[in-house]
């Protein structure tokens, strides 16, 4: 579930840490080498509910797992949604929690093999080329969307993450700008699973994914919401999206806006505000604005 | 390692980077389950693992030990009969995963609601992770709606829609990729990485692949190949090839002035984008060839006009720039050649291919052999489209190493080569003007056209407009911009789509300005009777009347629905014969044609049931050799056209004969037309015959003005192609067309890296094309009448089904927002922006 990362050592030589393979849906189809198995840590598999109404899911969950799991969705209904979602049934009936958090990004340089940034270069051929899958937040030198869905909603959700020797750790803390690479574990460290704090009374949840075609696609724009509504007025919002920046993102000016009373629209406008599009992302602005007040709408009305 | 296969315990030899598709075709000879994508997004890798669909391609061969396997060959399943029945396949190379697919989800389905048919939705989103390129998903629908109700619990073998449909359902057909002979080896090609360049010096490799020249003109052009054992290890080495280049000055963007592609005494070199021909051009730049003007009809009037009518700014004057990006083939069975070279000299070639009789003359000429010492078989061929035509580079390679090896040599292209190289609809961009006169007639028209074939040339978008809207003037003018960059090629209908994209929304427009009915107007001004009657047709259709007025909508949700004409040439090969042999009591059938999912084996196999009046255990036909009596490519919509006819008078002249005594042989001939042909004589085996099939596809659309996404809900099409040979492959093959229509209008576009040359939709989830859940609907309406003077009564209409449908998508966008596309695909991002402005 981490990367290879190649290390120089002394005198030139490269030796290399062996990345973890989980679904391998990721690794196999870049054909990136040498793996070190997980599949039979069994432990690391599976749902686990805590008294106070909180779920630990291991690394290993399938993604088909977290869609099926019925009460996965009646507590956490955005994650069950995202994973519903996000790819195609062959693919959620082995990928995992751990693997979908931890994917390489899917830029076509990238996967075409081009020396970026991302695969050992100094430049990011996007920018100087075809950027209209780029990011729309950041200014990163490169421009990949992170792909992870399921990481853009367990932020929605205030998720922690728990890394073997390190604890639990934010799930923001495990990505940032780094062009280099797609999440900031060091090699050879294992994402053992994630935790979700108590669901909130009276919360409802949605998720929105915005594609070209009706499905099988990596998103243009994606988002989740969770919000209660007591008395008419929101009094809880976590919005998150992906498909748009580097990393995925909290949309606190869209939350701050509903707390304060915003329409949904106008909420959602707010998202516009952190973007800095290239040339060819301006579409995403209207996108993301687009996808957050649908995703807003679709809550409330669950 | 031990695994249970289709409930046979075996101990398998694996290496811990093997796949487990890759275990069970090479090491178990399991070819059903195809290795077509090698990513996960295609599906036709498709295995249960202990009940369960996993793409094999991404299951590491040690994730299946100690588990249950069941392949494609192992499936006994009712959904199986259903896909034969309700004709859920065309080439057949995707079905075996989709049949995989079906089944797990037909049982859980049954579990869970009974035997009731599923929406249309549930089949969808069960089958999100495949794809299947002949656009087969309506009767795919059909099939696993049947099955979940329980229609195919009875056991015996229905009356399959194709002859073949339950080899290639159970994974039994044995397509070029699936071919493995003793001590056979893969070959892999080491391709350019500059897109312009002199090559210095190769070393490293086995065979040599450039020409006379050593020089490389595109990022991914052959330049040597190497064979090994296993693909790992061919891979491996081609690697490890070194090549010197020299680089070159080169063009990738089209702007006057650029390095020249092809220098002024090779430009004789450059390939075609067409069919055949390459027709005759003048370079106005160095990389400009054009203006070809040839099928301009009073083309200085049609000038005159326009120019009048520009000057004086004319409210008549409609018109505008429209640009399509290029597509890619992308057949689901890639390029893949088995060559070999026998202890007699000869050569065979086993590949995947829609001319296996072309092929066969140009690799005679290539390795100066006589015609008859070239053996192309291709059994049978997952797709073409136009993309595997003559002896294209991977036969080539592959018979370089098998000469050098003196082994049978593989070479199958990735998905990645196939999708950068195999071959695509050159990009164009089209400025037309339209100008009407005082009784809304057509007074002149004017298509200027841009070809972007690469390095190729001869495009004929513009010329194409010859063939509609009656005699009105016409100054057509075709360009190519040449580049650095991979050869376009010949795709379903060359040069159609991007033609009637502009040309069909002009008229659109011209009608809206007049405040006429779209259809009213293109019936006024289309003189082909054919059509006409198509018109009659649309015209009815509840959804053209109750279609809202456009732009008339301002909701988030805006329907739209739209219309467009198309017409193709009916193509002939009037040499082609068919032979029957009686043979003990099966009446064996060759010719020298292939079927790459049209049917033609089933068309043949019915006309001789009915000659001949017997039942399908005794009727044999066998195609895809070269060796056999002349026989169509299946190219340019006419092999129906040339057997079907060849095939009734071969039956006939058995019957005359006396009958099915053993050992009787006959050859049928395909007579000539009533009114003979257009071509004085056949060019490559082909002649333009009299009269344009027609088609009229009406569109309707939904689009999300909020998050983009435009989706076709239902789509009627209308063929006048006259007589069907057979309604059921008839209709799957116009249900494919519509979905590579839809496929083009919105969702596909080959991507070149402006800065290196190179394509970077390198794989399926970059490249795309429609998945089921973007299929809509779709109705097929047949006009079989006006082909009377045509040996047959009908012609062919593979090209005809598709090339008009972006059209109509595009007016019905227009017909919902108010807002016309200009730009194929119509992409997110482009309809927000228009919609935006």
């Amino acid at each position: 579930m981490t990367e290879p990362t190649r290390v120089a050592a002394a005198g030139g030589t490269v030796s290399a840490v062996l990345p973890f393979l989980a679904g391998g849906t990721d690794l196999i189809a870049r054909a990136a080498g040498e793996w070190i198995d997980l599949r039979d840590r069994t432990e690391l598999t599976g749902i686990a509910w805590q008294p106070d109404g909180s779920a630990r899911i291991g690394a290993l969950t399938t993604i088909a797992e977290l869609a099926r799991d019925q009460r996965l969705r009646a507590a956490y209904p955005a994650l069950a949604a995202t994973a519903a979602e996000l790819a195609t049934p062959q693919i959620r009936a082995v990928a995992t929690l751990g693997g979908n958090l931890l994917q390489r990004n899917r830029c076509a340089y990238f996967r075409a093999g081009f020396a970026c940034h991302q695969n050992g270069g100094a430049c990011c051929p996007a920018r100087e080329g075809i950027a209209r899958y780029g990011t729309v937040i950041g200014s990163g030198p490169c421009v990949a969307p992170h792909p992870s869905s399921l990481a853009m909603a367990l932020l929605a959700y205030d998720a922690t993450v728990e890394v073997e020797g390190r604890g639990h750790l934010p799930v923001a803390s495990l990505y940032g700008e780094d062009p280099t690479r797609d999440h900031l574990l060091a090699p050879g460290e294992l994402l053992l699973g994630a935790e979700l704090p108590p669901p909130v009374a009276g919360e409802r949840a949605a998720y929105v994914r915005a594609t070209g075609r009706v499905q099988a696609e990596w998103p243009l724009a994606e988002a989740a919401a969770r919000l209660v509504v007591a008395g008419g007025s929101v009094v809880l919002a976590a919005v998150a999206a992906g498909g748009v920046a580097r990393t995925p993102v909290r949309l606190p000016e869209v939350e701050t806006a509903l707390l304060a009373g915003a329409p949904i629209a106008e909420a959602a406008a707010r998202a516009a505000t952190r973007c800095a599009p290239l040339p060819e992302t301006r579409y995403k602005v209207a996108l993301l604005t687009g996808t957050v007040e649908h995703v807003l709408a679709k809550a409330i009305a669950d | 390692m031990k695994i249970t296969v289709n409930g046979i315990p075996l101990e398998v030899e694996c290496d811990r980077a093997d796949t487990a598709v890759d275990v069970l075709r090479d090491g178990l000879g399991l070819t059903g389950a195809k290795a077509a994508c090698r990513t996960g997004a295609c599906g036709a890798c498709t295995v249960l693992v202990d009940g369960t669909p996993n793409a094999g391609c991404l299951l590491p061969a040690t994730a299946v030990e100690g588990r249950e396997v069941i392949t494609p060959e192992g499936l006994e399943h009712p959904v199986q009969r259903a896909f034969a029945a309700h004709d859920g396949l065309q080439c057949g190379y995707c079905t075996p995963g989709f049949v995989m697919e079906a089944a797990a989800f037909a049982d859980r389905w049954r579990a869970e609601h009974g035997d009731v048919a599923p929406p249309r939705a549930e089949i969808a989103a069960a089958l999100a992770g495949h794809l299947c390129r002949c656009g087969a998903y309506e009767g795919v629908f059909a099939a696993v709606a049947a099955a979940c109700a329980g229609d195919f619990d009875g056991g015996g073998p229905p009356e399959p829609a194709r002859v073949e449909a339950m080899a290639k359902i159970t994974g039994r057909a044995r397509y070029s990729t699936d071919i493995r002979h003793e001590g056979q080896l893969e070959g892999a090609i080491v391709r350019s990485s500059l897109p312009h360049a002199r090559v210095v010096s190769i070393s490293g490799h086995q065979a040599d692949l450039l020409g006379e020249d050593r020089t490389v003109r595109y990022v991914g052009q052959p330049v040597a190949a190497v064979a090994a054992p296993t693909r790992r290890e061919a891979l491996a080495l081609a690697r490890a090839v070194e090549v010197r280049y020299a680089p070159l000055p080169h063009a990738l963007d089209g702007t006057p002035g650029g390095p020249p592609v092809w220098g002024p005494d090779e430009r004789a070199n450059a390939p075609s984008t067409s069919e055949s021909l390459c027709l005759p051009g003048r370079w106005s730049d160095a990389n400009l060839r054009g203006p070809f003007t040839f099928l301009s009809r009073r083309g200085r009037t049609a000038e005159r006009r326009l120019a009048a009518a520009r000057e004086s700014g004319d409210p008549r004057l409609t018109g505008g720039t429209f640009t399509a990006a290029a597509q890619s083939h992308t057949a689901m069975e890639p390029h893949a050649c088995v060559a070999r070279w026998d202890e007699r000299g000869d050569l065979h070639l086993q590949m995947s291919t829609q001319t296996v009789a072309m092929t066969a003359e140009h690799a005679a000429e290539r390795w100066n052999l006589p015609r008859d010492r070239v053996h192309v078989a291709a059994e049978h061929v997952g797709g073409g489209f136009g993309g595997k035509m003559g002896l294209t580079g991977e036969a080539v390679a592959a018979a370089e190493l098998a000469r050098v090896r003196k082994a049978p040599v593989r070479v199958v292209l990735s998905r990645a080569e196939e999708l950068a190289c195999g071959g695509n609809r050159p990009g164009a961009r089209m400025e037309i003007s339209m100008l009407t006169d005082d009784d809304g007639r057509l007074a002149a028209l004017g298509v200027d056209a841009y070809g972007r074939g690469g390095l190729a040339v001869s495009s004929m978008v513009a010329s194409l407009a010859r063939m509609v809207y009656g005699r009105a003037p016409r100054r057509l003018r075709d360009f190519d911009v040449l580049t650095n960059t991979p050869p376009g090629g010949p795709f379903r209908g060359p040069f159609a789509p991007p033609l009637l994209w502009a040309l069909e929304q002009t008229v659109d427009d011209v009608a809206h300005r007049r405040g006429e009915d779209p259809i009213a107007l293109r019936r006024r001004w289309d003189g082909n009777r054919k059509r006409q009657a198509l018109y009659g047709w649309a015209e009815r259709l509840p959804a053209w009347t109750g279609r809202p007025a456009t732009g008339s909508q301002t909701g988030r949700y805006r329907r739209g629905v739209g219309v467009a004409a198309g017409a193709w040439q009916y193509m002939v090969d009037p040499a082609t014969e068919v032979e029957l042999t009686v043979e003990g009591d099966v009446v064996v059938a060759r010719t020298a044609t292939q079927d790459i999912g049209t049917g033609t084996r089933s068309v043949m196999t019915a006309i001789l049931r009915e000659e001949l009046d017997l039942p399908a255990e005794r009727v044999r036909v066998e195609i895809g050799m070269s060796d056999a009596r002349h026989g169509p490519m299946s190219t340019g919509s006419r092999a129906t056209a040339s057997v079907g006819p060849a095939t009734r008078d071969a039956a006939r002249r058995l019957r005359d004969a006396g009958g099915l005594a053993d050992g009787r042989r006959v050859v049928g001939r395909r007579r000539m037309d009533r009114l003979g042909y257009l071509t004085p004589f056949p060019v490559h085996g082909n002649a333009i015959g009299r009269g344009l099939a027609g088609s009229v596809h009406v569109t309707e659309v939904e689009v999300d003005t909020l998050l983009g996404r435009i989706r076709p809900l239902r789509v009627w099409g209308g063929i006048a192609a006259g007589r069907i040979y057979s309604e059921r492959l008839a209709r799957s093959q116009c249900e494919g067309g519509i979905v590579q229509g839809i496929g083009y209008a919105l969702h596909e576009e080959r991507l070149v890296d402006p800065v290196s040359g190179a394509v970077i939709t390198t794989n399926l989830e970059d490249y795309r094309i429609p998945g089921i859940g973007d299929c809509p609907e779709i109705e097929i309406h047949f006009e079989q009448e006006g082909w009377d003077h045509v040996n047959g009564g009908g012609v062919g209409l593979g090209e005809v089904s598709t090339v008009g449908v972006a059209a109509s998508v595009g007016n019905a966008v227009h017909n919902a927002t108010g807002w016309r596309p200009h730009d194929l695909p119509i992409r997110p991002d482009r309809l927000l922006e228009g919609l935006s402005r």
